[in-house]
């Protein structure tokens, strides 16, 4: 126990350079560099020997090159984008980028919640459970595309049906991790709480919630990207902005340059997402579970 | 918190003197798992075994002759086939604060400190935050773990996770302890460290335990009964009375004599066990 005292850390900075924190972080961002730069270059090569056709794959430097030029598609409400040459400004690429991340982290949030909510009702109320999961277990495999004239047909054009996609596309799956990690968990956490003298309602708050919790924050995070997936689509079809319908303009208009930019955008934000729910796990759920010591 | 020092010495009562009306009672218990399967196991047949208030039992047996069953059907967390088991007069049928079970893994819940663990049924049964912050204190400091606090379980090492283990039980302040194999992941060091606190506690607390090990020096080194048991199915075997002073010296010429009958006891069972396989 005398160990304890010797490795109280001196200062912050000292025990950050002990654990290798800084240059771990160094490295990794050096390798994530390198990693796109090998593809980029490729890609110019490719350019430069002429055997990729500039008009259909423009390399990064000739999309990139023209900035303003690109940003006067981006219109974040979506009313004036197309064929516009006053153009919008670097801000109004932002809120492109931002409100397609709101739909995703609405559709998220709401599809976290609510699965979480139902499959813990699903395994605390036997009857509802019964009525419940044929049902859950049947819509699970439809497609978030399938959906799509549903959400039009009962909400329209706008926000809400994109968001309700997103919804469609993580609530199933998550229903059914929650069920299956209610079901693993560890025998005598149960039996413990059992002896403390919970009840069945506090051993579902105390001891199965927290022990499902990171576990399912993971299942989430792999699930973003396929939100990212279908918020473009819903985006392209049944929004009118976003980062859906600028692709989906730029495939109608042939801009291939557009094309391949809002790609990137749409790269750069699903990244940037990923990175921030990581944040939010380690800050929020440090606790990890028996079996999730790996890289997640 | 821990009732007063009612023996007193070290020295264990003669059987006659506990009060056998309290305590637990174990009649006629037997257990069969999967009953209804293709081959049920017939884990525990026909128990019948008394620990008194305060008295200090060790079960003693080759693997998989059943004690663990017979800690959880205690425990409240699994019915018999057959037979019943009481406590203090009444039958066991769920588990309870006053029945305290230490698993062979110490489970922390790895989401809590170290404090919040220990006082996790203490929350339960709604006690004030600073009363519970009192009793972690003390609890700490009776398992020697003062200034751990504020740990996360997996800062801990092994025998430290026991101890806060340990410590939860007791704060429920239990009847009876019922400890499956506590320090069987420990090394000998730590191990016998472990036992000497565990009686001092014991002594404190006045509770009864129900200990199970292979060990047949953890067994003479704590136990005022040794119950031996049979393999599988478990029925008990003998009964050894260690009638000796503690801290107990393990090489004294009475304390080997004990063992070596322990070992001819489990070695015969061993012995036939083996035996069972060949011929199955
Ligand atoms: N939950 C269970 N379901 C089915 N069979 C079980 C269960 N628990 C134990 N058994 C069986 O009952 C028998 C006795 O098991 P038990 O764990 O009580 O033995 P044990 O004496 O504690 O062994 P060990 O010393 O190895 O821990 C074993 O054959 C085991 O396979
Ligand atoms: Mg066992």
């Amino acid at each position: 126990m005398s160990f304890q005292n010797l490795v109280k850390p001196s200062s912050a900075i000292a025990n950050y350079l002990k654990n290798g924190k800084i240059k771990n972080y160094f490295s990794t961002v050096l390798w994530t560099f390198t990693s796109i730069a090998i593809f980029v270059s490729l890609w110019e090569f490719a350019w430069w020997q002429g055997w990729a056709n500039p008009i259909l794959l423009p390399p990064p430097h000739i999309f990139l090159s023209n900035l303003s030029d690109q940003f006067r598609f981006f219109d974040p409400g979506g009313t004036r984008a197309g064929a516009l040459s006053t153009g919008g400004s670097f801000l109004s690429v932002l809120g492109v980028m931002g409100w397609s991340s709101l739909r995703v982290s609405a559709g998220l949030a709401s599809g976290f919640i609510l699965s979480l909510l139902i499959g813990l009702g699903i395994r605390y109320f036997n009857i509802f459970g019964r009525l419940i999961l044929p049902l859950v277990t049947m819509l699970a495999p439809i497609s978030p595309v399938a959906w799509i004239p549903v959400a039009v047909f009962i909400f329209g054009i706008g926000n809400i049906p994109a968001i309700f996609l997103v919804f469609v596309a993580v609530f199933f799956i998550m229903t059914l991790a929650t069920l299956s990690q209610i079901d693993n968990v560890p025998k005598n956490y149960i039996q413990l709480a059992q002896i403390m003298g919970c009840s069945k309602r506090q051993i579902y708050r105390y001891v199965i919630l927290p022990t499902i919790l990171p576990e399912l924050f993971v299942t989430l995070r792999m699930n973003l990207f396929a939100a990212w997936m279908v918020v473009l689509i819903a985006e392209a079809v049944g929004v009118g902005s976003g980062l859906g319908q600028v692709t989906m303009m730029a495939r109608n208009t042939f801009n291939a340059s557009l094309v391949f930019f809002t790609m990137t955008l749409i790269g750069l934000t699903g990244f940037l997402f990923d990175q921030a729910l990581r944040y939010v796990q380690k800050k929020v759920l440090w606790w990890v579970g028996p079996s999730t010591v790996g890289a997640l | 918190m821990y009732r007063k020092k009612c023996f007193g010495g070290l020295v264990p009562l003669p059987l006659g003197l506990y009060d056998m009306t309290l305590g637990l009672k174990i009649k006629n218990i037997s257990k069969t798992w999967n009953p209804d399967s293709v081959n049920p196991v017939v884990a525990l047949k026909n128990i019948n075994l008394d620990v008194a208030l305060g008295e200090f039992v060790v079960l003693l047996g080759p693997s998989g002759c059943g004690k663990s069953s017979l800690l959880y059907i205690l425990a409240g967390l699994e019915d018999a086939s057959r037979g019943v088991a009481e406590f203090d007069g009444r039958q066991i049928v769920k588990p309870s604060p006053e029945r305290g079970l230490i698993f062979q893994e110490a489970s922390l819940y790895p989401w809590l400190t170290v404090k919040d663990n220990i006082t996790f049924g203490l929350k339960i049964s709604g006690l004030s935050a600073s009363k519970k912050e009192a009793a972690a204190e003390k609890l700490l400091k009776l398992v020697g773990l003062k200034g751990t606090g504020d740990q996360r379980p997996h800062q801990l090492s092994g025998g430290m996770r026991q101890r806060a283990a340990l410590a939860r039980a007791l704060a429920m302040e239990p009847k009876v302890l019922l400890m499956d194999e506590p320090f069987a992941a420990l090394d000998i060091q730590t191990r016998s460290r472990m036992q000497t606190h565990l009686l001092d506690i014991w002594q404190a607390s006045q509770a009864s335990i129900l200990l199970v090990t292979h060990s047949i020096d953890e067994a003479l080194a704590l136990a005022d009964r040794v119950i031996v048991f049979t393999s599988r199915p478990g029925k008990i075997k003998d009964e050894i009375i260690v009638n000796e002073a503690r801290p107990r010296d393990l090489r004294s010429p009475k304390m080997i004599k004990l063992a070596r009958r322990c070992e001819e006891l489990l070695a015969e069972e061993v012995e036939k066990a083996f035996k069972e396989q060949e011929t199955a």
